[in-house]
């Protein structure tokens, strides 16, 4: 099994999102749960307001915890590539040796302990959150919230995905690993589209720009909804207001800043570690940092910001929706505006943070000599 | 030309590099030979300005190495050299012609093409190094180094990943392309016959120079032994 502890640690993105996932979910789909017991005794004065926590509940656990999972698959898949790029040689020597597709695929299964750390870890901070969080949704007049413990919840939150991802990771490993031993050991030199698009005439530094944006178009995406969470979810929770209380603002506040800060490491690193070799030979011939930085990281920042502009919206919508579809039947709900103070000043923060993140990894860049690529061989 | 005097080098607590000093001229063919763990890399890395000494001075055109930052090496690598490496490191996303830009850009270099057709690599532009055989590969890395018109080319066992007759072929661009520009060319190397292709040979052992000598009438590539 070549899959050490220290891959393990690599997929702590994964367990963080699906920590944020199990966490939502734990204590929405509990209340959602104990507070469908009470409808029976729930008066007719009360009735329109009870419907209207019970859809949000329902549309909160549905629309995040749908959110996180498909991101979390996304991520796994990701990583699971990376990985089997990134130890072609030694699953090409063991496939050469004789160990199958499935005895090879089997060790990816540890992957899925990934979604075990995250959902057990936010199912417990989930389950202890849960009597806070009812009593910050208490609406007087309303009967109380009492905690019950389902373990329906703890099947479908904790191990139901830990063994779906063990078998993503399994099957999507296996899928991988069909590649000829020849190509594995020779690893992604010999998965060169040799047959692609002629290339178009332009300066070098151009080029790189664009052939590392065209072969890292996942990471795009990446790039992409980390600005969008840290977007959505900060403004979500500065600017919710009287629309909910402000335990629920600062948890979706503080979710959307783990994500943000998890999926804009992993998207950097892992440019960065891809590109290793581009950089120490553009160090060796004389391109100066700021142009190797530019070439390698520069195409990504647009779609950092685009990100943002896509998050600032989807908040904005997803508000809309609840003040004018969930509690439309309740009388003096808050109105909503689009929040500008929170807008730009999310926008100011993000920027600052953009900024100092990138500035580390040019750091990192400008560190990176030729030797590295040839301690590689 | 290139100077170095009393040069140290470290790695992890291992000397390396024990006080070495060399003097190169403007032109010159030099051809450093040494067993695995000689230092001879270490002394190519340092002498180019890759890395950086422990101790000593590398001087080249009237420039201290060791007292530039690394603004001043960056300019320094850009403006004087160029590196051919054993292991070609050709970038195996880009095309033939724009890996030879990588070197031809940073001078403004536009007859970047007829360096391609003269290492024979002319119906080759637009091919990727993974379609090209190692020699052809090796012919890229001389036309990208060349492309930037190095001052001196620095090459670390170039043909040591070849078989006779391929690297016989690149040897013999390498001299020819020396011959023809002028350039210095300080090469790397543990075959000794191809040091009789050099103008002058230094030995080195356990991070220091043993032996120098000038050969009195260097070979051609296809003189001598393999």
């Amino acid at each position: 099994m070549i899959i050490s502890v220290k891959d393990g640690f690599k997929l702590i993105g994964v367990s963080v999102v699906f920590f944020c996932a199990a966490f939502v979910c734990t204590f929405m789909l509990s209340y959602y749960m104990d507070v469908v017991s009470l409808k029976d005794v729930v008066s007719d004065q009360f009735s329109a307001l009870y419907d209207a926590q019970v859809a949000m509940s329902k549309f909160v656990s549905v629309l995040t915890g749908g959110v996180l999972v498909l991101i979390a698959v996304i991520m796994l898949v990701f990583y699971i590539k990376l990985y089997v790029d990134s130890h072609s040689k030694q699953l090409g020597v063991l496939k050469a040796l004789g160990f199958s597709n499935a005895k090879l695929a089997a060790g990816f299964c540890a992957f899925g302990l990934s979604a075990l750390v995250g959902c057990s870890l936010g199912f417990a901070c989930g389950y202890s959150a849960t009597p806070f969080i009812y009593e910050s949704m208490t609406i007087e007049g309303m009967p109380e919230v009492a905690v019950t413990f389902h373990y329906e919840l703890l099947l479908g939150i904790v191990v139901a995905p830990t063994a779906l991802f063990a078998g993503i990771a399994y099957g999507f490993a296996y899928l991988k690993l069909k590649i000829p031993v020849m190509h594995l050991i020779k690893g992604k030199e010999s998965k060169i589209r040799l047959s692609g698009r002629e290339d178009k005439e332009r300066d070098f530094l151009t080029e790189v720009f664009f052939k590392t944006l065209s072969s890292k178009k996942l990471l795009t995406f990446f790039f992409a909804f980390s600005a969008f969470c840290f977007s959505a979810m900060v403004q979500m929770g500065l600017s919710m207001g009287d629309l909910s209380s402000e335990i629920m603002g600062t948890v979706i506040l503080v979710i959307g800043l783990v994500l943000a800060a998890v999926t804009a490491f992993m998207s950097v690193t892992s440019l960065v570690n891809a590109n290793v070799k581009t950089v120490s030979l553009m160090k060796t011939f004389g391109y100066t940092a700021r142009e190797r930085f530019f070439s390698v990281l520069g195409g990504f920042i647009p779609f950092a910001f685009i990100g943002f502009g896509i998050g600032a919206a989807y908040q904005y919508g997803l508000l809309q929706l609840m003040v004018n579809v969930v509690f439309a039947d309740v009388a003096e709900v808050p109105a909503y505006e689009f929040d500008m103070p929170v807008f730009f000043i999310t926008l100011g923060v993000f920027v600052i943070s953009y900024a100092a993140l990138l500035a580390l990894y040019s750091l990192k860049l400008s560190k990176i000599s030729v030797k590295e690529v040839m301690l590689e061989n | 030309m290139l100077k170095c005097k009393d040069i140290i080098k470290s790695y992890n607590g291992h000397r390396v590099l024990n006080g070495v000093s060399l003097d190169i001229s403007k032109g010159e063919f030099v051809v450093i030979l040494g067993a695995s763990g000689s230092g001879k890399s270490t002394l190519l890395s340092v002498l180019s300005g890759l890395e950086r000494a422990d101790g000593g001075a590398v001087e080249c055109g009237g420039a201290n190495l060791s007292e530039l930052n690394d603004s001043q090496l960056t300019a320094f690598r850009r403006d004087k050299i160029g590196f051919i490496f054993q292991q070609y490191y050709l970038l195996s996303h880009l095309s033939v012609q724009n890996n030879v830009k990588m070197g031809a850009d940073l001078v403004g270099n536009k007859d970047y093409v007829k360096i391609i057709e003269a290492v024979g690599l002319g119906d080759k532009l637009k091919s990727r190094p993974p379609q090209l055989s190692g020699g052809e590969q090796q012919r890229v890395c001389i036309a990208r180094a060349l492309a930037k018109n190095p001052e001196i080319l620095f090459l670390d066992e170039p043909t040591g990943a070849l078989d006779e007759k391929t690297g016989r072929e690149v040897l013999d661009y390498i001299i020819k392309f020396k011959a023809e520009r002028g350039i210095t060319v300080i090469m790397v190397t543990h075959n000794e016959n191809i040091a009789e292709t050099a103008e002058t040979v230094v030995r080195m052992n356990s991070g220091k120079i043993v032996e120098t000598r000038k050969n009195a009438k260097p070979k051609t590539a296809y003189e001598i032994g393999w």
